[in-house]
């Protein structure tokens, strides 16, 4: 499937905000309350089976955290990116564990790296940061250890 | 290896018509500890590899007095911080080396043990340095340094324990 066909099919059932193509793959912006819908749709209908990763990016100039979920389908060996675009100040996001249980961990991560709450979670501790470190991975985040380098 | 190194001429007086060397207790006790360093089993990181390395038979260690490396850091007297110290993990290195017994040396190994190296900037996470968290005996450049370097700063380590006193300098 080429990523225009795999957009069609998703927009058969669920709403798609915005959607553009990186090295040929899909990346779609979808409604942050239809997440767990989505990723079940996903799985269930276009045997998108395998969750590779979740993780975050963190967008100051924009004042928004986009969740990133890339999902990798084995009969038909694709990749689609599905996006989330989040507040910065109030980054919530419903959890998807239930129908990826890989989704978990992956989940706690982006959790503690980017101080974003999956609402749902079963458990949302710490992955493997210790105590102290809050969301290192924002942009403005400030640590007296870091010398920034020299502007070259 | 202490006696094949030769005993300082100083340290040696010979009886007369007896076969009897007699030298000083702090020379001896300083050669026996120099030449059986057990090393403590623990690598960090990347560096870790260049240290096993460093024990296998190609370099091989033993041949200096460090024999065996010990599992437990109560049998051990060297601590080689082979790699990168984490936040999370300084506490437990904190831990193993207050654990090992006197005298006990340290051996920061690498540009990670003695700086944080490739870290030194924007991490949110390396400590800058063991000796931030323990004391350091000897620090060894590079990245990783080669077994020869390991060699070079063991070796380094054995002439610092024979320039060791017995009695405490007056404060
Ligand atoms: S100094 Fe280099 S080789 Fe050694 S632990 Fe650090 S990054 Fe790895």
């Amino acid at each position: 499937m080429n990523f225009q066909e795999i957009l069609e099919k998703i927009k058969t059932k669920h709403e798609v905000l915005e959607s553009k193509e990186d090295l040929g793959v899909l990346n779609a912006y979808i409604a942050t309350a239809k997440i767990a819908a989505v990723a079940a749709f996903m799985k269930d209908e276009l045997k998108f089976e395998q969750l590779n990763f979740i993780t975050a990016v963190d967008f100051p100039a924009n004042n928004a955290i986009e969740v990133v979920y890339h999902f990798f389908s084995y009969e038909t060996a694709d990749s689609v990116v599905l996006r989330i675009k989040l507040d910065r100040a109030k980054a919530e996001v419903p959890t998807i564990s239930g129908v990826f249980k890989t989704a978990d961990w992956h989940e706690r991560e982006a959790s503690e790296m980017f101080g974003i709450k999956f609402s749902g979670h079963p458990d949302l501790n710490r992955l493997l940061l210790p105590d102290g470190i809050e969301s290192p991975l924002r942009k403005d985040y400030k640590n007296p250890d870091m010398t920034p380098l020299p502007k070259a | 290896m202490g006696l094949m190194n030769g005993i300082d001429e100083k340290l040696v007086r010979k009886i007369p018509g007896a076969p009897v060397v007699l030298a000083s207790a702090e020379w001896a006790i300083n050669a026996g500890r120099s030449n059986s360093i057990w090393t403590l089993t623990f690598g960090l990181r990347c560096c870790a590899m260049e240290m096993m390395a460093t024990g296998a038979a190609k370099y091989d260690w033993a041949r200096f007095g460090f024999e065996v490396p010990a599992a437990s850091p109560r049998r051990a007297d060297l601590m080689i911080v082979a790699g990168t110290i984490t936040t999370k993990m300084a506490p437990l290195v904190k831990r193993l080396y207050e654990q090992m017994a006197e005298p006990k040396y340290v051996i920061a190994m690498g540009a990670c043990a003695i700086s944080g190296g490739p870290f030194i900037y924007d991490s949110y996470s390396v400590v800058r340095g063991a000796d931030k968290v323990i004391p350091v005996d000897i620090y060894i450049p590079g990245c990783p340094p080669r077994p020869e370097a390991l060699l070079d700063g063991m070796i380094k380590l054995q002439e610092k324990i024979m320039k060791q006193k017995l009695t405490k300098a007056a404060s």
